[in-house]
């Protein structure tokens, strides 16, 4: 599965594209199971002047529910790990809960995918 | 300390008010983000991964109490109630938001102090002994000289744009709190045979992807042609050095390559060819600068402080914080005093709002208005004196920044790592969090001694793990943080690159391994021999035997 993240130029904060807008939970983004529909989807979420560093990531199926495949999207769909009251995982919900369960099949996909498309 | 002078202050006010324009159309649509990427980074603003950082230059680590208050101030205002100190002697605030960058800046302005050269590829925040003017030894301030640097680097035309970054230490004193030698220039104030006052010139040290303890180009530079003799320098590196690839275009890469001898020949002739006076700094602008750093008003009191004796003997916690934390001033009756940011399971180099605050009025009050910041990410008081450390010290405790751990084994350097860095490949603060937890027991921690633990969480190294007695790199393997350990590296006078240990290990097992790398220390030492000595005389073998025991 795909998602897609970015920062938000204004204020740098991470959202996910949902099917025409941007929602700031991961437990809130469109899932594309199709690498071709994420890939124009992105074209369409990628607007300049709204957010910025947007990019397509892998998304895992967990025990119960999707969690980012990346530990570094894993990370930016939390905060920072020294400061749990700080970023997205201040908020809770089972989203959260989930990805802060999710492990042992970590891929950098997400870093590659990030890589080719500054190509 | 140096105040801003007119020409400082309309510049100043000027680059921020033009950065003001640029957010505005940046937000309107009219500039892309690749047109304003090189606009923000020159105002030391980078996207990371949970929000923008922006990270202000502190000039050589020397800030007055109304300036550390301003930061905690927009800590509190702009970020999440805290700043995070950083291995260049800067602060970064990590929960920064774009739109309030032009206040940002202009607030910090109000205070003399901005964000300028803090990124890209220009001649960055200028290094100095956090120790400078407080020190016996020290030949002479070596802020008068980073000073000066610093203003002939400010926006400097032609060394805007270099092939890459470029970082200059200045340090006074024998012993190097800098790290001089991995910088792309470390100045080693000398004495001259004539009296007066010079520097030893190395260049192309450098961390990062490629290591290298910078050789030494020049002996003795007298003092008066530092400015030019820079000058030449940056010229070469600026017409050789190497544009096509980003990861040989550091200085290091084009003198290793040339060979030291070889640089220093063509900056010779280059220096030759330069019309000096118009360069160096004319002797009216030295003394001015010399002025402001005329040593602050001491009192004449005598060297032994009868209170604080008393105050150590009957606390054994201040007894330990003035063994670790409380050192030599070149003035009777006076201490240098460290404020550690290492409190064992906080992040190392942050500090709260509150805490800033706290350490600001401390400085007001015991510290002649003067405050430095470590490259090791902690915060010194330089000019306290003796009979007020015990009120320091009960100051600092109630507010978690006692820990008496200067140099030990939880005073260690870690930088931020995947838990906010967009570069990062594997976190650094859980790591350093866990070994200092691991080492929390403060007799323990003394009996360790002298221990300098380095961690980066990428190769870029902005934690120094090359120079670390034990270094801790964190890599990727598919996904997961692995961390390679490196032993044996030094930032002092006697600097060297650490060497790798053996392969990388998972993320839980790094401080048992920590642990191992102790335990072999303790049992092969001889008396008086610190971490690094036992290493340097017995080798990597039985820390390497130790530490992958399991594995065999």
């Amino acid at each position: 599965m795909k998602a897609i993240v970015a920062n938000t130029l204004i204020d740098g904060e991470v959202v996910y594209w949902n099917a025409g807008v941007w929602v700031t939970r991961f437990g809130q983004a469109q899932l594309f199971a199709e690498d071709e529909v994420a890939e124009s989807a992105l074209a369409k979420a990628n607007q300049p002047t709204s957010v910025v560093d947007c990019y397509v990531i892998d998304v895992a199926e967990e025990e119960d529910g999707y969690a980012p495949t990346a530990y570094r999207e894993r990370i930016k769909a939390l905060g920072p790990q020294n400061h749990p009251q700080h970023g997205k995982q201040a908020d809770g919900g089972h989203d959260i809960d989930l990805i802060k369960q999710a492990h042992g099949i970590a891929r950098s996909a997400g870093r590659h995918a990030l890589i080719k498309l500054k190509k | 300390m140096y105040r801003y002078d007119y020409i400082d202050r309309a510049f100043v006010e000027d680059r921020a008010a033009e950065f003001r324009g640029q957010v505005a159309r940046r937000l309107a649509g009219e500039i892309t983000e690749d047109q304003f990427k090189p606009l923000r980074l020159m105002n030391g603003l980078y996207l990371q991964l949970h929000a923008y950082m922006l990270r202000v230059s502190i000039p050589y680590g020397t800030l007055t109490p109304n300036q550390l208050r301003k930061l905690a101030w927009i800590a509190r205002t702009y970020d999440k109630g805290y700043g995070h100190f950083t291995t260049r002697q800067n602060i970064q605030f990590h929960w920064i938001k774009l739109k309030d960058v032009p206040d940002i800046l202009g607030h910090l302005a109000d205070v003399e102090m901005h964000a300028l050269q803090t990124s890209g590829n220009c001649i960055r925040n200028v290094t100095s002994d956090p120790r400078a003017g407080a020190s016996a030894d020290e030949i002479e301030d070596p802020r008068i000289w980073s000073e000066i640097i610093r203003q002939w680097a400010a926006i400097h035309p032609e060394f805007s744009f270099l092939p890459r970054k470029f970082k200059i230490a200045v340090t006074a004193t024998a012993h190097d709190r800098t790290a001089a030698r991995l910088h792309d220039i470390g100045l080693l104030m000398r004495k001259g045979r004539d009296g007066g006052v010079g520097f030893e010139v190395i260049v192309g040290g450098g961390m990062g992807r490629t290591p290298y303890v910078g050789p030494t180009i020049r002996d003795v530079l007298p003092a008066e042609h530092l400015l030019s003799y820079l000058e030449a320098v940056l010229r070469v590196y600026n017409r050789h050095g190497r544009r096509d690839n980003i990861y040989k275009a550091r200085i290091k890469i084009l003198v290793a390559q040339l060979g030291a001898e070889e640089f220093a020949r063509q900056v010779e002739a280059e220096w030759a060819q330069i019309d000096h006076p118009a360069i160096d700094a004319p002797q009216a602008e030295v003394d001015r600068v010399r002025a402001a750093f005329a040593p602050p008003a001491f009192e004449a009191v005598t060297g032994r402080s009868d209170a604080f004796e008393a105050a150590k003997a009957a606390s054994s916690s201040l007894a330990r914080f003035a063994r670790n934390n409380v050192h030599l001033h070149k003035q009777p009756g006076y201490a240098i005093v460290d404020i550690s940011l290492k409190a064992p399971g906080e992040t190392p180099g942050d500090a709260t709002a509150e805490q800033m605050e706290l350490v600001a009025d401390l400085a007001e009050r015991f510290s002649l208005g003067e405050l430095r910041v470590t490259h090791e990410q902690n915060l010194v008081l330089p000019h306290v004196k003796l009979d007020d450390v015990a009120a320091v010290h009960a100051a600092l405790a109630g507010a978690g920044l006692a820990s008496a751990n200067i140099n030990l084994v939880s005073d260690i350097i870690a930088c931020p790592g995947l838990d906010y860095c967009a570069l990062a490949n594997a976190r650094a603060i859980p790591i350093a969090q866990d070994i200092a937890l691991r080492f929390a027991a403060a007799d323990q921690a003394e009996n360790i001694g002298e221990l300098k633990i380095k961690i980066s969480g990428c190769i870029n190294a902005c934690g120094h793990h090359h120079v670390g007695h034990i270094g801790i790199l964190g890599v990727d393997k598919k996904g997961e943080e692995f961390y390679q350990l490196s032993l044996g590296g030094s930032a002092a006078e006697d600097a060297e690159v650490g060497k790798i240990l053996g392969p990388a290990i998972p993320a839980d097992k790094v401080t048992d391994a920590v642990d191992h790398l102790v335990g072999v220390y303790l049992r092969e030492r001889h008396a008086g021999e610190r971490f690094i000595d036992t290493y340097r005389r017995v080798g990597l073998v039985p820390f390497k035997e130790a530490v992958y025991a399991e594995a065999h």
